[in-house]
């Protein structure tokens, strides 16, 4: 025997396969409610002969499909040919006839107990036969009985009051007519409402959405994340109909995707609450802090962003001593006053800005300890955010914010783009940290440049620098941002280290411990065997005193039942 | 005639008178009274059987009945009658074409009362009114032995009843319509009334799934009575009768 999934093709058009198993033996397994197998035209003759209008393939069909329908209303019952014969129009011969055939198939009663001597429950009490086939849903037309309900999640089995309980309403006969229970419904159908509240299921592969999903804006669907990167959405449906949802797992779930609209709506949070990511974070209401910043980080530095940081970011840079920003400021404003001096501005200024970095570099440790202290501020300006970031996140992400920052400086206006890569050439010093240092070469370069056209503000007065003070504090900011991706690296490694180092230590002391018990039990062995062999001696002791004892009684002839009497409390001793 | 015209088949051809069922049986219904003991029965008789049996079969039966001598003849002929009654039918065309007839029980057998109705193909020479019999009772789990017989035999009078009228019918149709070629859908008025209106039944338009309002009236009723019951309804049955 085998199981066969059987399900009725429904008139709609849905799917509905795998909603209803039905255990059917394997010898049956030709049967398809779609066809007539040779089987039956063998064994049901009189209906494929033409001989009457009373018997055609149709009329079989639906006799078989009546037949089978009301079987499965409830397998577990034995469906009895009077419960049958009564429903269908025909010659109860034939009627028979089918249904004999049916059942020696084992297309129906199978899985129902064997016809005893209380053959047919339904049948014997009057009442509750009438009342069970009430339940049936049989109209005009071939057997409609089966009106299985779609998808789980089409929301419509939902709206079945109490299902578990209807099943059995049916047999107070009035409830019927208002209540019907689709006849094929399956436990997905039925308890499809339960099931969504445990969690969202994906539609495609059948799995919870824990992270997240898409919601079919045109109706109650839901794929998981998976699935739409996949590709897989079901049949009728575009993936741009869906819509991301947060699951509630999704705050841990860095590669959150972003939309069009979430992106639009951190941009201007941010340009509205400036780094107070709480509030940002907030604004974005569908992600959390976390996501806001990295997104930020991601997203390529627009005109937009740019005219925020040099606006907000630059008088905060003035006395945020401890970031390397305010460094590297501070260092490219120190400037001036050597190129000034200096003709071989390019080259001293670029050894100028390796050894700011290089001192940046040796602070590593306390810096960080500063930094992840001020992540719970989330007060601190951008550039803050941003090098702590890198140390957070690695260098990578740091570094692509660098080149991307760089780039969107280039795209801005024309003038930087001549500045940063118009004297490029004459640049060959190599560093441990190559991205960040062809960086802070191109940004460095910018500014020398810079400063031989133009002096620089404070040592000039407002004059036309006006127009390239911006520029410096771009230059600036894209700097800052190289120094932090090489500080993330350096901090990795410093934390590979410790971490290592930490390892190292607790392992040691672990086994230092065992050590201590090894040798602690070993004394204890030591005092057991001394204690052991104490113990045997005395044992010793006291057989020989016994047996002189025993000696002694008997050497002066004390009676036996007396001497019983005066050893035992003496042993006992 | 409103009627498509149906493929060739035997249905065509008029059927021989017979009992439209598979063993060809006839119903012998007995009701003799001699002497104040009356002896009623009810059973089928094959009609190829010979005739020397009658007279077995009622010495038979009298001996296990422990019933008087004078039954034998009375038995024997009764049976003789109704065999040559059937016979005088037989070689006759009966119908042609499709006849699906109502078939109605409305009977008590001791304690039990049956009331049923269902359609029946008198076409169908598989049917078997005796294996029906015993499927509605195992279904309508009836224990009492002797209702499956009485269905049975039940059914078969209404069908030996129905052929008879057929051959009638068919005699007179014969006769009517002397010369018209072809199948002849005979409408169910004109056949007599039993018969159903087959395309009304099982054309392409309708469904072979009856409406739920007729569900009742084609659901069989099993009732038992209790004895005072059986008691009441046989004094009356009496006293009709009489």
């Amino acid at each position: 025997m085998a199981t066969a999934a059987a399900a009725r093709p429904d008139p709609r058009g849905e799917d509905l396969d795998e909603l209803d198993l039905y255990t059917i033996p394997i010898h049956s397994s030709w049967f398809s409610w779609d066809d007539i197998h040779d089987t039956e035209r063998d064994a049901l003759r009189e209906f494929f002969d033409g001989s009457s209008i009373s018997r055609t393939p149709k009329i079989y069909k639906d006799y078989r499909d009546f037949i089978i329908n009301r079987y499965r209303e409830d397998s577990s019952r034995r469906l009895a040919f009077t419960e049958v014969r009564k429903a269908l129009v025909g010659d109860v011969s034939l009627l028979r006839k089918v249904f004999l055939f049916l059942e020696k198939w084992g297309l129906i009663n199978f899985a129902a107990p064997p016809s005893g001597g209380a053959g047919g429950d339904g049948e014997g009490d009057g009442d509750g036969g009438a009342a069970r086939r009430s339940r049936v849903v049989v109209e005009d037309g071939a057997p409609v009985g089966v009106r299985v309900v779609a998808v789980p999640n089409s929301g419509r089995p939902v709206i079945l009051p109490a299902p578990a309980v209807g099943k059995y309403d049916g047999r107070k006969g009035s409830s019927a007519g208002q209540f019907r229970l689709p006849s094929l419904a399956s436990y997905s159908d039925v308890f499809a409402g339960l099931m969504k509240q445990k969690g969202l299921v994906c539609g495609s592969c059948g799995g919870t959405c824990e992270s997240g999903c898409y919601e079919y804006t045109k109706g109650e669907f839901n794929i998981c994340v998976n699935c739409y990167n996949n590709g897989s959405c079901g049949e009728n449906k575009s993936l741009g109909d869906f819509e991301f949802r947060e699951g509630k797992g999704s705050s841990a779930n860095h590669a959150a995707i972003w939309t069009e609209a979430e992106t639009q709506l951190l941009l201007e949070s941010i340009s509205k609450h400036g780094n107070d990511w709480d509030l940002v974070a907030q604004n974005v209401k569908t992600k959390t802090k976390l996501d806001c910043i990295l997104k930020l980080i991601e997203l390529p530095f627009g005109e937009f962003m740019l005219g925020y940081s040099n606006g907000n970011g630059r008088d905060r840079n003035v006395d945020g001593n401890a970031n390397n920003t305010s460094q590297v400021q501070s260092a490219t404003s120190e400037l001036p006053d050597e190129t000034k001096t200096e003709k071989q501005s390019n080259v001293q200024t670029e050894e100028m800005e390796q050894n700011q970095i290089r001192d940046v570099l040796d602070e590593g440790p306390p810096l960080k300890k500063a930094r992840v202290a001020s992540l719970s501020d989330g007060g601190s300006s951008l550039m803050k955010q941003v090098s702590l970031m890198s140390a957070l996140f690695g260098p990578n992400i740091a570094s692509a914010a660098a080149e991307s920052a760089v780039s969107a400086i280039c795209n801005e206006t024309f003038c930087p783009r001549e500045i940063f890569y118009g004297s490029k050439g004459h640049i060959s010093n190599g560093s441990s940290v190559p991205t960040t240092n062809h960086l802070g070469r191109d940004v460095e370069n910018g500014d020398a440049e810079m400063k031989d056209e133009v002096p620089p503000a404070d040592a000039q007065g407002p004059l036309p620098t006006k127009s390239h003070m911006p520029l410096q504090v771009r230059a600036a900011t894209a700097t800052a941002l190289g120094v932090a991706a090489a500080r993330a690296k350096s901090l990795a490694d410093q934390e590979d280290r410790e971490i290592e180092h930490k390892v190292a230590s607790i392992i040691e002391t672990q086994m230092k411990k065992v050590h201590d018990k090894i040798k602690y039990f070993e004394h204890l062995e030591h005092m057991m065997e001394k204690e052991y062999a104490e113990m045997d001696d005395l044992k010793g002791l006291v057989v020989s005193e016994r047996i002189n004892i025993l000696q002694k009684a008997l050497s002066a002839g004390i009676t036996r039942w007396r001497d019983q009497s005066s050893l035992k409390p003496q042993a006992g001793s | 005639m409103p009627m498509k015209p149906l493929p060739a088949s035997s249905s065509r051809v008029p059927v021989k008178f017979r009992i439209p069922t598979a063993d060809n049986l006839v119903p012998i219904r007995l009701d003799i009274e001699i002497d104040g003991q009356r002896y009623r029965d009810a059973f089928t008789w094959n009609p190829s059987d010979p005739d020397s049996e009658v007279v077995v079969f009622a010495k038979r039966t009298v001996k296990d009945l422990k019933l008087p001598p004078a039954f034998v003849t009375q038995i024997a002929q009764s049976i003789q009658s109704q065999l040559a009654d059937f016979r005088s039918y037989e070689g006759q065309d009966m119908f042609a074409g499709e006849k699906i007839v109502p078939i109605k029980l409305d009977m008590r057998v001791n304690q039990t009362l049956v009331r049923d109705q269902f359609l029946w193909d008198l076409n169908n020479f598989e049917s078997d009114p005796e294996e029906f019999a015993r499927t509605f009772c195992r279904d309508m789990d009836i224990q009492d032995p002797e209702v499956g017989p009485a269905i049975a035999f039940a059914i078969r009078e209404q069908l030996y009843e129905i052929a008879i009228h057929n051959v009638t019918s068919a005699r007179e149709s014969r006769v009517s319509k002397k010369g018209r070629r072809g199948f002849e859908y005979v409408p169910a008025s004109k056949a007599g009334g039993i018969s159903l209106d087959l395309v009304k039944y099982f054309g392409h338009k309708t469904s072979v799934v009856r409406k739920r309002k007729d569900w009742d009236a084609f659901e069989p009723i099993v009732d038992i009575l209790s004895s005072e019951e059986v008691d009441a309804l046989e004094a009356r049955e009496g006293k009709t009768t009489r």
